[in-house]
């Protein structure tokens, strides 16, 4: 039989309701903010002896003094006094619970007085409802850390059906930077995930926006500084400690052309590093995210969608422009709106199937400006590098590098992939039957306020609609007051890691008792308040280390390459795909070709990935003769005439 | 020479404060143990606990009803416990707290039927007439007070009695100890009294007990009442008085006359002064209260209701 750890308590003035009751405990109870118990009641109600359940949330300490100057006027103003008395002061240590659970849970009546327990981890389940989703064969339990109190450490777990869909999903995380550890608790959260999602609730795989330095960089690479205590985390929660096996880098390309604008650059890692890359046809459809809408108008917005639907990638037939165009790059593009524009100008015609010639001018402006602006990722020629739709892989995690590019940029990769990911999961194209995406820094694109973006409009989405096409959310930010209500109001599950003071002042949290946000103030790294849709109440977890390589160790193991000239670019990219590859032999083969031309012919070879390497990139090139060194004809010697020829030289 | 002080309107009145409790006072010299005369002594002793345990008992009457219109029905509740200390830390001795509850009355007012229904009530009766039934209603309410305090007297004697047979050290008793049979002739009992409706000393000497100093004591002198246990006594200056009261912080300590020394007066002194921390307040008797003695009383407060 456990230890009582403490009595219930109730008085006219301090009295125990449905909702929340008050024990005292001895002086040495371990016993703190967040600790579970369990009170076992003395008289049966409904015929069952009642058992209540509730997680402290104030603690309260006093003795039988009236007042402070008292324990003065008895030390005489000494403080050393005090502590050599005979006698010890009567000392209470009184905590305020709020119930979890109580059984049998009708009819729900106040906590009645009985004796305190603290909870072992079959308590803690019951407590926490976890034992509905704990059950041998009907199993959706995800570890997401170990409660501790006393002696007791028990796994706590969040419900899959609630965590990833249906019933509710998404998660969002709020914390300091630096200090509460959001992306190493996503970061364990997926591993959990991948060691626990159910075989019967299909497969899952990770797409994660790298929006700040190197943190997600290093998926694939083992941690270095697990130790004992974390070791031991893995195994209580059934969590393999290792790195993830199949992981994917994608980044756009520098605006130079020649690497990928990624952290991730250094040569040992770039066996799993991937272009990502955009021709026309993959950004037109999300030319509004570029577009600002006091610019375009509804003139413009109806060329750009008559483009859309009637020129790119069809076979356009135009009286004005004579022969049959087929637009599939904004190269061809831009030769369509030029061509267009002269032809228009050559008959002196103002307009042009209804779009005035102002109107064509703006929107090959905006259009054509497009590359320009997310160079690196935007090709001119069309050649495209994307991700592996149709064939994500189960436990695959895809990470797309966005730390490095400019505004523009990230707006446009995350329109297109989460739609994408969208739209492919509702036609279950996708490859696998559920995403978690794992967005950082959500105040910046879903904020609560300013205009109302696209990026916004999709995450509102997603939040919205995402659980019940299995496209799950995982977002993190520092300030969960500055992101849009309805984004974090949708997640079903939240995480809280070390809190700034001001923003627990902020009305969100007016729900926690004054003593869990203090401790929210002052979580270590490795700790997090829970909340889910099982738990009555919130409950303060530990969690390991992530297995990952940190971004700060990465970069120190693996440092970024420098710069390459366009030759040693050139050899890093085909090397990957051939190690025959040399430096000597790509400076030969490109020696006479413009920089573009390299550029799209090192593109071309990346994404067909031939047989043979050296003979493909060859092909690309446009064939030149070199010129032929002829060896000097020999000059015949200047004749001299004869010595009396009065015309000689 | 008579000083005239500015008069205080917030202090209290002698009315309100009752010193003597409503009872007559008297002066009642007690035999010399140390010296011829009366006298001051600084306590010549370390100040530091030698207490094991606090003993002391709370009663509580309240009249719950009338017989007829005259005669009034007490309900009484009495207890006693010793508080044994550990490291400091006080808890309570033996089996626990004894705590008693009776209805008081005098049998000869009631009639069977009346005596049958208070005892179907399931609380004992104690008739406050065996000594005479006043006629006067205020007389009877002095008997069934009178009834609760033997009552009370009887339980902290009972208590006392035990400790001292088991002889697990010294034990301070809040008041008398002469009425304490065996306890009052064990060399562990310490009585401690603290008010002074009878001065054990000779009437050119009460200025003198009145100011003793903080820290000093008179020299002993025996104390032989009527029925109860002779005792060894003397009184101890533990605090300065309140201004108003000359025997304010004032205590008169109490031990079996078998045991009485000067070393043993000088020693018991010292452990009665060391209890001074930390202070009872916010009891209005602090000043001569140790604090075990209200840790007792809190605690038959909380189980004795």
């Amino acid at each position: 039989m456990a230890d009582i750890l403490g009595r219930v308590v109730a008085t006219e003035r301090r009295p125990n309701t449905p909702h929340q009751f008050h024990f005292w405990t001895a002086l040495d109870a371990p016993v703190g903010i967040g600790t579970i118990v369990r009170v076992e009641g003395t008289d049966p109600v409904a015929g069952q002896l009642p058992q209540v359940y509730g997680v402290v949330v104030e603690g309260f300490s006093y003795s039988d003094l009236e007042s402070p100057l008292h324990d003065v006027l008895g030390a005489d103003g000494v403080p050393e006094r005090a502590g050599r008395a005979a006698t010890r002061r009567t000392e209470i240590r009184l905590y305020t619970a709020n119930v979890l659970r109580h059984i049998p849970d009708d009819p729900l009546q106040p906590v009645a007085l009985g004796a305190v327990y603290l909870a072992a981890d079959a308590d803690v389940a019951i407590a926490l409802r976890m034992d509905a989703y704990l059950k041998e064969g009907s199993r959706t339990a995800i570890p997401v850390g170990l409660y501790r109190a006393g002696a007791t450490a028990s796994p706590i777990h969040l419900d899959a059906d609630f965590l990833l869909g249906p019933e509710a999903a998404h998660l969002n995380i709020s914390g300091v930077s630096g200090l509460a550890t959001k992306t190493s608790a996503v970061e364990w959260l997926l591993a959990s995930i991948f060691a626990h999602f159910p075989a019967k609730k299909g497969s899952v795989a990770a797409l994660c926006f790298n929006v700040k330095g190197p943190d997600l960089c290093f998926l694939d690479q083992p941690a270095t500084r697990l130790d004992a205590a974390d070791l031991e985390l893995y195994a209580r929660l059934g969590v393999p400690a290792e790195p993830f096996a199949n992981v994917r880098y994608y980044a756009p390309y520098t605006a130079r052309g020649y690497t990928l604008n990624t952290l991730r650059s250094h040569e040992a890692l770039a066996h799993n590093v991937q272009p990502l890359t955009w021709g026309l046809r993959e950004v037109l459809e999300y030319a509004e995210v570029l577009l600002n809408k006091d610019d375009v108008d509804a003139k413009a917005d109806a060329l750009i969608d008559f483009i859309r639907e009637r020129v790119v990638d069809q076979d356009f037939r135009d009286d004005l422009l004579g022969e049959v165009r087929r637009v599939q790059s904004f190269t061809d593009l831009e030769r369509w709106f030029s061509d267009l524009l002269k032809a228009m100008e050559a008959r002196d015609r103002e307009s042009w199937r209804t779009h005035h010639v102002a109107t064509i001018r703006k929107v090959r402006n905006r259009l054509t400006n497009i590359s320009t602006r997310c160079a690196g990722l935007v090709t001119d020629d069309g050649t495209v590098s994307d991700l592996p739709w149709g064939k994500f892989e189960d436990r695959g995690v895809y990470v797309i590098d966005v730390a490095k590019q400019e505004e523009d940029a990230q707006d446009l990769i995350f329109a297109r992939v989460i739609t994408q990911l969208r739209e492919r999961l509702e036609k279950r194209t996708l490859g696998v039957d559920h995403v978690v995406v794992f967005v950082d820094e959500l105040n910046k694109y879903a904020p609560s306020d300013g205009p109302d973006t696209y990026v916004r409009k999709m995450l509102l989405d997603v939040s919205e609609r995402g659980r019940y096409l299995g496209l799950v959310l995982f977002a993190a930010q520092q300030f969960r007051s500055q992101v849009h209500r309805r984004v974090v109001g949708n997640a079903g599950t939240a995480l809280f890691g070390r809190m700034d003071s001001d923003e627990l002042a902020t009305p969100g949290y007016a729900t926690l008792p004054p003593a869990t946000r203090t401790k929210l103030s002052t979580l270590d790294k490795g700790e997090l308040m829970v909340r889910h849709p099982h738990f009555t109440q919130p409950v303060f977890v530990r969690f390991p280390r992530p297995a990952v390589l940190s971004g700060r160790e990465g970069v120190e193991r693996f440092p970024q390459a420098s710069e390459p000239t366009l030759d040693e670019a050139i050899v890093r990219a085909l090397r990957q795909l051939d190690r025959t590859v040399t430096l000597e032999w790509v400076k030969e083969t490109i020696a006479l070709s413009e920089e573009d031309e390299v550029l799209r012919a090192r593109n071309r070879t990346q994404q067909a990935r031939p047989e043979d390497v050296k003979a493909f990139f060859r092909a690309q090139l446009k064939r030149r003769v070199a010129p032929e060194v002829m060896a000097p004809r020999p000059r015949p010697a200047i004749r001299t005439g004869p010595a009396d020829d009065p015309y000689a030289f | 020479m008579v000083s005239v002080l500015g008069v205080d309107a917030t202090a209290p009145s002698l009315e309100s404060l009752d010193p003597a409790g409503g009872t007559p006072v008297s002066v009642a010299p007690g035999s010399p143990l140390e010296s011829g005369r009366l006298e001051m002594r600084v306590v010549a002793a370390a100040l530091k606990p030698g207490f094991a345990a606090f003993l002391d008992g709370i009663q509580r009457s309240v009249v719950i009803g009338q017989l007829g219109s005259l005669v009034p029905v007490v309900h009484g509740t009495v207890g006693a416990v010793v508080r044994v200390r550990r490291e400091r830390v006080l808890s309570t001795w033996g089996d626990g707290a004894l705590v008693a509850r009776a209805l008081y009355l005098p049998f000869a007012r009631l009639d069977t039927a009346m005596r049958a229904a208070c005892e179907a009530g399931g609380v004992p009766l104690v008739d406050t007439g065996e000594e005479g039934d006043p006629a006067h209603p205020h007389g009877r309410l002095a008997s069934a007070r009178l009834a609760i305090q033997r009552a009370r007297e009887e339980a902290e004697l009972t208590l006392a009695v035990a400790w001292c047979a088991e002889g697990a050290g010294p034990l301070y008793v809040d008041g008398s100890i002469s009425g304490f049979g065996e306890a009052a002739l064990s060399p562990l009992a310490v009585g401690v009294v603290k008010s002074h409706r009878t001065l054990y000393v000779p009437a050119p000497d009460v200025p003198l007990v009145a100011g003793l100093e903080v820290g000093s004591r008179t020299t002993a002198f025996a104390v032989d009442a009527r029925r109860r246990a002779r005792i060894a006594s003397w009184y101890l200056r533990v605090r300065s008085g309140d201004g108003a009261d000359p025997f304010s912080g004032l205590v008169r300590v109490e031990i079996a006359e078998s045991a009485f020394s000067t070393e043993r007066a000088d020693e018991i002194s010292g452990w009665i002064l060391a209890e001074r921390e930390p202070v009872a307040l916010p009891d209005p008797r602090w000043r001569v209260m140790a604090y075990g003695i209200r840790d007792c009383e809190e605690y038959l407060r909380a189980v004795a209701g």
